[in-house]
């Protein structure tokens, strides 16, 4: 008998709202802070915004498309945020400390239980503010998306989500061979830091190898890149070609890092009682 | 078939050899030395369905490894083993579903929330029947008399109130193999007691098969008939517990009250362990204790004697410091 998958997530979920409820006090800051970022953040664009109209030249990208991509980073960020980032940052901590033992005593997908124990409720304020910053950037623009992109920019935001997960649980999977891996989290945000930005500035003798790699070696250019670009504005035949390759991206991702996991599973050591 | 089957199980270590100082640490980044460190040195064991076997060991003799192994935590380096017909490492869930590992020194309770909301997502996980769940819950904590405390935080639990929730959250899916690892570490005598009594009720009823580890030869002694010694990762001993005595202490401890007042000087017979005049308690090699006796009785007036095994724990204690000086010797 398999176990009910939706169940255990309800309850995960369940729990972790119970839990972030009875600390109200540190819920409520941790909805400050991150809300704060993402003020500053587009305090900042604005500010750039009151120097330039568009992000690089013949670009496109100008205030009201820029805020588009903007809210759909937010979108990925906080989704992932919100699922995985503090199971992800644990795993790390379950590994060394040999707690991760009681994770695979349990009749259930190891990678599910220890993907989703936990839920950020507080990164639940991010998602809203994103969709407030897209129905006001959408209303500015000209272009009016078709009913089947707004269904694409949906499975391309999932897409995203998938990618920069699958970063983050290989990341968490070298744990077992490293023993301790602190720079986790440090790593992840400098590394997403190059998703937050459109593909085409990354130009010039500097900026293509950046787009090269990100685009095919670690493949986090298209996480937001990919969904924005059904919104923004018409997609094109490349951008075609550009959202095939993001979906087989994610779902190769989605299976390597699965396979790291489980190597990795394999060679878990505990530690002594 | 028995329900554990192992044999020549092995799980060796690759250990890193850090040498003192910052220098050793600087030079450790570019080369490193590392030592194998065999923690089970291919055991054979059979137990039964049914058994509420003991599992003891010095300190790092191989006795969380072995559990570790059979829970399917680690993977063994050699060997085979078989826990109800599943091989543990394989990671099944029809085997998880069927047996639990309890660990006294970890807990997997989420320690911000009351108990009560870990049991149900375990009731989800194991996919537990409504009905069954809540009958099993009540049962449990009736008998661990816990109930009034299943809406408190985890973290606001005393540690043997802790791990009486975490005895419960193991027995939910009712396993028919229990794996309990020191679950008395560091519980007062008290608690120590009722959990003692839960286990002893909880197997008699239900006829499951346990493996405890435990350094309290209270637990043991109160627990089970059969014991494994483990010591240097190999096993050394596997019998009932009365046979330990018997068969690893060489002596007997002999006390004697002298009628008159006297003190007579018996350290000829043996180690003199208390002397309160005019009791005299000494340690005596077996082979001497009739003369010793006979000896006595002749040439003083004794009001009271009593000859008796020495205590589990102090035999056992003497075994695993001679295992340890042995290992010693084996390094240098």
């Amino acid at each position: 008998m398999h176990p009910n998958y939706f169940a255990v997530f309800r309850e995960f979920a369940r729990n972790s709202l119970v839990r972030e409820m009875t600390f109200r006090g540190n819920f409520l800051l941790d909805c400050v802070s991150s809300l704060s970022w993402v003020f500053m953040q587009l305090g900042l664009y604005l500010v750039i915004f009151e120097h330039t109209d568009q992000l690089g030249s013949g670009t496109g990208w100008g205030r009201w498309p820029f805020f588009v991509f903007l809210a759909t980073t937010l979108f990925v960020n906080s989704l992932v945020q919100f699922f995985f980032m503090t199971n992800m940052e644990e795993l790390s901590d379950l590994i060394r400390t040999g707690n991760l033992d009681f994770a695979l005593l349990k009749p259930i997908d190891t990678q599910f239980l220890l993907s989703l124990r936990k839920f950020e409720w507080s990164s639940l304020a991010n998602v809203v503010f994103a969709a407030i910053l897209l129905a006001v950037s959408l209303g500015h623009l000209e272009f009016r998306p078709t009913p089947l992109q707004g269904v694409l920019y949906v499975v391309f935001i999932l897409c995203g989500v998938a990618l920069l997960y699958s970063l983050m649980i290989a990341l968490g999977s070298v744990s077992v061979w490293l023993g301790r891996n602190e720079s986790l989290y440090d790593f992840w945000f400098y590394i997403t830091n190059f998703s937050r930005y459109p593909m085409e500035i990354y130009e010039g003798p500097f900026g293509t190898p950046l787009r090269l790699a990100f685009t095919f070696a670690v493949p986090i250019l298209l996480v937001a890149n990919v969904p924005a670009r059904l919104l923004a504005w018409p997609f094109e035949s490349q951008d075609w070609r550009l959202a095939g390759y993001a979906f087989v991206a994610s779902l190769v991702a989605l299976v390597a890092s699965r396979k790291l996991f489980y190597k990795a599973l394999a060679a878990y050591r505990s530690a002594s009682s | 078939m028995s329900v554990v089957e192992i044999e020549g199980l092995k799980k060796s270590y690759r250990v890193y050899q850090k040498n003192e100082g910052l220098l050793a640490s600087v030079k450790g980044l570019f080369h490193r030395t590392y030592k194998e460190v065999e923690a089970v040195k291919g055991i054979d064991l059979k137990v039964e369905q049914g058994e509420f076997v003991a599992f003891l060991g010095p300190n790092g003799a191989g006795k969380t490894t072995t559990l570790k192994l059979l829970s399917g935590v680690i993977h063994p380096s050699g060997g085979t083993a078989r826990v109800m017909g599943y091989v543990p490492w394989k990671r099944e869930h029809a085997y998880r579903r069927r047996f639990a590992l309890v660990m006294g020194q970890k807990n997997q309770l989420w320690w911000d929330l009351p108990a009560q909301e870990s049991f149900r997502l375990h009731q989800q996980i194991y996919r537990i029947d409504a009905k069954d769940f809540d009958r099993t819950r009540d049962e449990l904590t009736e008998l661990l008399q816990v109930r009034a405390l299943l809406g408190r935080p985890v973290r606001e639990l005393s540690l043997g109130e802790r791990m009486k929730m975490e005895l419960i959250a193991a027995l939910l899916h009712s396993p028919e193999v229990l794996f309990l690892d020191e679950p008395t570490i560091g519980l007062d005598v008290v608690a120590q007691h009722n959990i003692q009594q839960f286990l002893r009720h909880y197997q008699e009823v239900r006829q499951i098969t346990i493996l405890l580890t435990s350094h309290y030869m209270k637990d043991v002694a109160a627990l089970c008939r059969r014991a494994v010694i483990i010591a240097q990762g190999q096993i050394m001993y596997d019998g009932s517990l009365a046979g330990i005595v018997d068969r690893f202490s060489g002596h007997k401890v002999v006390t004697l009250a002298f009628a008159d007042d006297e003190a007579p000087d018996l350290s000829h017979f043996g180690t003199v362990v208390e002397s309160h005049t005019p009791k005299i308690k000494l340690r005596v090699d077996r082979p001497k204790v009739a003369e010793m006796l006979a000896t006595v009785l002749r040439d003083h007036v004794v009001s009271d004697v009593s000859v008796e095994d020495p205590p589990l724990e102090e035999v056992i204690a003497d075994m695993f410091q001679s295992a340890e000086a042995s290992l010693a010797t084996n390094k240098s």
